[in-house]
């Protein structure tokens, strides 16, 4: 296989090394020492896939603490896909050049809705059978995991299970199970993964609908299978697992750097955010551990810039002396600190001057929504005050050019709130012309907002696509000389919102979807919104059913069965406060009840130092 | 104190551009904690030169780069503790120190030597290098930054060996001719050579020519 790729395969495709494997610190375990035998893999290309932290995650914790295998595999550019197909050559993993087929186990991680159409695809190129439940005994198990697994329900035909939760958490179990359910048939190791906490077998499952197409019941078949998944949660991050030597890829991904892990949830609770909901508690990894792991991380990989990853990563409380004493450390080596963007605020400003000293280009802000009622609504803790003083000190201090992300399309907005948005990207323009020696420019990248399940906007409406082109006319309208604005292509927002809250019958238009040759539905160039509509026209299904109705209090969700942790009382309450205009204080300050306590026990909150609900 | 480093390059690492090998020699010699250098200024790089460039698809056994280190260290260090952090597939020969006033891998390398493993008896092997050299013009279609035009290779090839199975090539780098192996690749089917008869092919080296001498970098610094 390899001889042939290396030869024939590669020399004509581009970026050949992303499929030629062998890179600093991959591990290639023996085959037949081996315990389970896995592949990782991702359904959008290598670029993309090696910059994911949780997969790196896994694949540290599965070949460095366990007598499992995991190697990994990307989805092929077109060109690469044609020329396997071609010469009849099956998808393999990069450690081996195996086939993905000789595995007991492909795990995708699913971080976007529209990365399925790639699932379907690389299970195909595979030679394994795409509908689960036409998979032989002799087939690998297909299971999925990540934030979108949180729905499973629109991906159920095509999956025998799914891993909901933190990952690291479980993998090791799961494997431990499937190797020792060996030998004893599909059906019985899957009633044995079943029982596993964050494991959903959908097959175990049933559907009902009531006549006007909502759900009816959504119950199991087996006595052995829980009637609610609670998801797996990693209770003490700072003593978890990290990749101390991450595989360092040949070509530059999209985040071609060292990572640290400082904190996992969110303190923030914003209402549009799944991360925010799902993730949570917080928890955290101290200052000691986090040097010591850039140190490791740093040596062991040769990278020239390490940044921090979290929801906000900017709300730890020892975040300044980190990146301080990363700066201090690592500046005379020529490694660099790259500080993420979330937060707005002008002490995040003074942050970012600490890391970048000389060359000031580009800072990112993320105001969200461009009027402060609409702030209030999706809970953004942030005033117009606070976001002119970010920007007053960032055009101060020498930066010319500010990048500012929005949504548009969310619940209760309206044409003022539009017009907000215009007007504060014109007063922070008027505060960087006042504050800077330079002209400045202000980018703003604007994206329809889609609801997601288990979060406080999953009963709302999303806008339609005629809705958000209108509200687009609106914002375009007023031309503002130095400020840039662009929005995202709304029919991709359609399909991410139809996907995000669907339930089991879309799996018949995602397989008819693919059928037509959807693929790489996530980049524009290959995204056909033409034949989604067509394929869910063919399956019966109407997409406005999905995206545009407007649910009620009591309707049954798909993922309703989830437990994330969150109750749907909480979920409610927050529903009801959005739409009165009504922020809810964060976890530091406050206890909402959201429901982590009560699913996973006090301490789970407790331990992070976050508020205690009896103070309420 | 700077040093010349001649390294050899896998076929496994055929694949990469030329970005990635500077960033693989960079984060090599992070991991490998060489005491390199930096530049002055808004964005702090490593003083490395990476003097010979592979086109992607090829690999070589005689390649150079020149780094400037800010802490003295020998030569045989250099390779030792380099290697341990580069890939089975990257690894050092030796390194020399660099005089004050040296050549610079741009300045002085004009000349390379490809490799082609021909499916070819000996014999034959050297027919093929009499009838290219005996060649009045050797036109083919030019390929890097001059696409759609024909150019004459002649002028540009100083000699060949027979080794073994393979059909060595010195020819031309920059000046007077930039020769291309790909561009050689098609001269040699034109020549008869058939496609499946190209069983390999590489770069052997980079070279300082000097009248009708050949040195390697590591021969001509000054």
């Amino acid at each position: 296989m390899k001889d042939i790729l290396f030869r024939d395969i590669l020399p004509r495709v581009s970026k050949p090394a992303r499929y030629s494997g062998g890179e600093y610190n991959m591990i290639a375990k023996d085959w037949d020492g081996a315990g389970a035998r896995m592949v990782f893999a991702f359904p959008d290309v290598y670029e993309i896939g090696m910059s994911h932290l949780g997969g790196r995650i896994l694949y540290s914790v599965v070949n460095e603490h366990s007598r499992h295998l995991m190697e990994r595999s990307f989805a092929p550019w077109p060109d690469m896909e044609a020329c396997l197909r071609e010469r009849g050559l099956p998808l393999y993993a990069l450690e081996s050049f195996r086939p993905v087929k000789d595995f007991e186990v492909v795990g995708f991680s699913l971080q976007y809705e529209l990365s399925i159409s790639n699932v379907l695809n690389m299970l195909d190129l595979s030679g394994i059978t795409v509908l689960a439940a036409r998979r032989g005994e002799d087939e690998p198990l297909v299971v999925a995991g990540g934030p979108v697994a949180f729905n499973p329900e629109p991906f159920v035909d095509f999956f025998d299970a799914f891993m909901i939760g933190d990952g690291e958490e479980q993998i090791l179990q799961f494997l431990d199970c499937v190797e020792a359910c060996r030998g004893r048939g599909r059906e019985e190791t899957l009633l044995a993964l079943a029982q596993l906490e964050g494991v959903y077998v959908p097959s175990f499952y049933c559907a009902e609908y009531n006549p006007d197409g909502t759900l009816k019941s959504f119950a199991p078949t087996r006595a052995e299978a829980p009637a609610r998944v609670r998801r797996a949660l990693l209770r003490d991050l700072d003593g978890a697992h990290y990749p101390l030597r991450p595989i360092v890829p040949y070509l530059e991904i999209t985040h071609d750097r060292a990572v640290l892990e400082v904190m996992r949830g969110c303190y923030r609770g914003c209402r549009f955010c799944h991360a925010g909901m799902v993730y949570r508690p917080v928890r955290r990894r101290g200052l000691d551990t986090l040097r010591a792991q850039a140190a490791a991380q740093l040596a062991g990989s040769g990278y020239e810039e390490i940044s921090l990853s979290s929801l906000s990563a900017l709300d730890h409380p020892h975040i300044e002396e980190l990146i301080k004493g990363l700066v201090c450390d690592y500046a005379a080596q020529g490694i660099g600190v790259s500080l993420p963007s979330s937060r707005v605020d002008a002490l995040n400003v003074e942050l970012a001057n600490q890391v970048q000293k000389v060359r000031k280009t580009t800072l990112t802000l993320a105001p969200e929504a461009g009027s402060q009622w609409l702030r209030n609504v999706i809970n953004k803790n942030l005033d117009t005050e606070q976001i002119h003083q970010a920007a007053e000190a960032a055009f101060s201090s020498g930066w010319s050019s500010l990048k500012l992300y929005f949504m548009f399309g969310l619940p209760y907005e309206t044409e003022a709130d539009l017009e907000g948005m215009v007007q504060l990207l014109e007063e922070l323009r008027d505060i960087g012309r006042r504050h800077s020696r330079r002209p400045v420019e202000l980018k703003a990248s604007v994206a329809g907002f889609v609801p997601k399940a288990h979060t406080p906007f999953q009963w709302e409406a999303q806008n339609s696509r005629e809705q958000l082109e209108a509200k687009k006319k609106i914002v375009l309208s007023r031309r503002l000389k130095s400020v840039k604005i662009s929005f995202h292509d709304s029919p991709t927002s359609v399909l991410e919102g139809v996907i995000a809250r669907g339930d089991r019958r879309l799996g018949a238009a995602i397989y008819r979807a693919w059928q037509k040759g959807c693929k790489f539905d996530g980049w524009s160039e290959y995204f056909n919104f033409g034949r989604w509509q067509e394929a869910m026209a063919e399956c019966g299904l109407d997409p406005a059913f999905y995206n545009e109705r407007q649910r009620g209090e009591n309707e049954l969700f798909p993922w309703d069965f989830v437990d994330s942790g969150i109750n749907k009382e909480f979920l409610w309450r927050e529903k009801q406060r959005a739409a009165a205009g009504q922020v809810s204080p964060d976890c530091r300050e406050h206890c909402m009840a959201c429901g982590m306590k009560q699913c996973f026990g006090e301490s789970v909150c407790a331990k992070e130092g976050l508020a205690d609900e009896a103070a309420r | 104190m700077k040093l010349r480093g001649e390294y050899r390059v896998d076929s496994e690492l055929r694949f990469l551009g030329n970005f990635d090998m500077m960033h693989l020699m960079e984060r090599s010699l992070r991991r490998g904690r060489i005491p390199f250098a930096l530049t002055e200024g808004f964005n702090p790089h490593i003083r490395l030169s990476m003097g010979t460039v592979l086109p992607v698809g090829l690999y070589g056994r005689h390649e150079y780069f020149d780094l400037d280190l800010a802490v003295p260290m020998a030569p045989e260090e250099l390779v030792a503790q380099l290697n341990r952090a580069l890939p089975p597939a990257l690894q050092l020969w030796r390194a020399v120190v660099l005089p004050e006033r040296h050549l610079s891998l741009m300045q002085g390398i004009n000349a390379a030597a490809y490799a082609f493993e021909l499916e070819a008896a000996p014999e034959e092997l050297r027919q093929l290098g009499e009838r290219i050299l005996k060649s009045a013009e050797l036109i083919v279609a030019s390929r890097g930054k001059k696409k759609n035009q024909v150019k004459d290779l002649r002028p540009g090839i100083y000699g060949y060996e027979a080794r073994g199975r393979e059909l060595l090539l010195w020819v031309s780098v920059n000046e007077p001719l930039n020769v291309r192996y790909d561009e050689l690749l098609e001269m040699l089917q034109l020549q008869g050579v058939m496609p499946a008869q190209i069983k390999n092919y590489y770069r052997e080296g980079n070279y300082v020519r000097v009248g009708e001498r050949f040195f390697t970098p590591m021969e001509k610094l000054s």
